[in-house]
């Protein structure tokens, strides 16, 4: 590159304070540096990006749209990436080990300078191996990147234990509106003809869903079945009992009901 | 006629013998609770009564009575009456563990990391562009502060009116960094600001919607909060027009701990209920019995 190329760079950050923070900051440790488009989310982060093709891209972690990481899995190739966050371990952690660039915010002027510093010298050094480079970053470091970020991506997936792709809410239509019922509510299903009972402590409900479906779309270890049309929550179980007749019987907390355990599901009970 | 009457004798006679057996029992937890020295105390008295009356017999039977009682039945009852208030302490307990609870994952889930990092941040940024407005977000988070350290609650946290004050704190300094992806609306009418409410739980709820509902959608939405009573029973709702309840979605620590510190303030008496509008995303309702006055 030549000693008068113009480096461009895009700033993406759903929050503008942070944008604004960010700006400023370039511009006076990188006076030379042209901000060439600020996107407020993920989606735009990449429009902006495939549109201006600029030689960094500073990408927050956590924004509307599409995630920093995911953004850039599609701007790595022609942008060098520098990721910015507040505090994100698992991504800290994995930006220690890899040779990604970031920053933690609120971004401190001293910290920028030494990145900035960092991706000019580096944009120097291959200037005089070779003229015109296609970008900041050299080929096979391209492809360790691409790796990273795929690595990223999982990481923060697995990270977030709130999705196990298990059902987690019931929707049940009460008049015109949707109530929606955490399975943390719900006592127990039982299939009636067509539809489904769920039972909670402060009422029941009628569902569409039949137990079969709900069988396999609800965590195993949330939900046992008990019986050919029950299902019940596991936390809720109070206690086992037989009978007169021998038929085990399941009481639950907050229900005044008896449930009957069929004999081919007494098994789950055998070590209470 | 006679049926009638004789109805009403039966009536009578069981209330009759209702109080009679509420009376005896309420003496026989006395009886089995009362220190020795004030039981002999009352012998005392009562046959010094009594033998001023010439009529010592019912003061030996009172006597032999409650010595029976209390040899006997005494330290079982005792140890009933005791398991009930230890019941009763340990359920106390839990509430105040759960407030606990729920002071403690507002502090870990926004003020640790994000959102203390955030405004802070924020706030640097303010002073070198926009000092005034860095002085009112400055006040703001020490307001939020002041709310969700548990050491540094105020004893009048406990109302409606207070809890929504603090939640304009919160809104105020969120709005400050969302900007106009972050609209708020309040309908709380003055007269329920009075009103009893639980603290951290209001908090809980615009928390959730703007996390859940309204940061992961690009145009933002409004926040709307509202309160109302419907037959003796106080709503308080806050809804938002975000991306709605993601079905695979846990419910979270916040709500599963509202849930239970309904529970263990008013029974069955009290619910959280969450739904989601025919327009779009999702509204979370807390139901509870209204009481006019503070304390009440």
């Amino acid at each position: 590159m030549s000693e008068d190329h113009v480096y461009t760079a895009l700033i993406a950050d759903d929050e503008a304070p942070m944008r604004d923070l960010l700006r400023a900051r370039l511009q006076a440790v990188w006076p030379e540096l042209r901000i060439v488009a600020e996107a407020a989310n993920g989606v735009e982060a990449v429009e902006f990006g495939q549109q201006h093709r600029p030689d960094i891209a500073f990408l927050d972690i956590r924004m509307p749209g599409l995630s920093g990481i995911e953004a850039a899995r599609q701007l790595y190739r022609q942008s060098h990436i520098v990721f910015a966050t507040a505090y994100d371990q698992y991504a800290l952690d994995a930006f220690e080990q890899g040779a990604l660039d970031y920053l933690l915010k609120p971004v401190t002027a001293e910290r920028l300078a030494a990145t900035c510093a960092r991706i000019r010298a580096r944009a120097e050094a291959h200037a005089h191996a070779q003229a015109p480079a296609p970008t900041l970053t050299p080929a096979p470091a391209r492809e360790d990147i691409g790796a990273q970020l795929a690595r990223l991506t999982e990481l923060l997936e697995k990270k977030a234990p709130a999705k196990t792709g298990y059902l987690r809410w019931i929707q049940a239509q009460v008049g015109s509106s949707l109530r929606m019922i955490s399975t943390r509510e719900v006592l127990f299903f039982q299939s009636d003809e067509k539809y489904t009972r769920v039972q909670t402590a402060g009422g029941e409900y009628l569902i569409r869903k039949t137990l079969k479906e709900l069988l396999d779309e609800l965590d195993p270890d949330e939900f046992w079945r008990i019986h050919r049309s029950t299902l019940v929550r596991v936390e809720a179980i109070a206690e086992v009992t037989r009978d007169l007749r021998g038929r085990h019987m399941l009481r639950l907390r907050n229900y005044a009901g008896e449930l009957e355990i069929s004999r081919n599901h007494t098994y789950l009970f055998q070590q209470m | 006629m006679r049926a009638s009457q004789i109805n009403r004798t039966v009536d009578f006679l069981r209330d009759a013998f209702e109080e009679a057996s509420k009376l005896w029992w309420r003496f026989f937890d006395w009886v089995a609770v009362v220190e020795w020295r004030q039981l002999m105390l009352t012998w005392f008295f009562v046959v010094v009564f009594l033998g001023l009356l010439h009529t010592p017999e019912p003061a030996v039977w009172y006597i032999f009575g409650s010595l029976a009682i209390k040899t006997l039945a005494g330290g079982k009852r005792k140890a009933e009456l005791q398991a009930r208030e230890a019941t009763h302490k340990a359920d106390v307990a839990t509430l105040e563990q759960r407030l606990m609870e729920a002071r403690m994952a507002a502090l870990q889930a926004q003020i640790e990391p994000h959102f203390l990092f955030n405004t802070l941040a924020l706030i640097g940024q303010l002073i070198e562009t926009d000092p005034p407005e860095a002085a009112r977000v400055h006040a703001h988070l020490i307001e939020y502060l002041r709310s969700t350290l548990p050491q540094m609650r105020a004893r009048d946290n406990g109302t409606l009116g207070k809890q929504v004050e603090l939640s304009r704190a919160y809104l105020a300094i969120m709005q400050a960094r969302m900007k106009e992806r972050l609209q708020v609306r309040f309908e709380v009418p003055m007269y329920l600001h009075s009103s009893p409410f639980p603290p951290m739980m209001l908090q809980t709820l615009i928390e959730n919607a703007i996390k859940h509902g309204l940061e992961p959608k690009i145009a933002g939405g409004t926040v709307i909060v509202r309160a109302f009573v419907l037959g003796a029973i106080l709503h308080v709702e806050v809804c938002d027009d975000g991306v709605g309840i993601d079905l695979h979605a846990d419910e979270g620590v916040g709500l599963a701990n509202i849930r239970e510190r309904l529970q263990l303030l008013y029974g069955d008496s009290a619910e959280l209920i969450v739904h989601a509008p025919l327009e779009g995303g999702a509204c979370a309702t807390i139901r509870l019995p209204y009481k006019m006055m503070e304390g009440a």
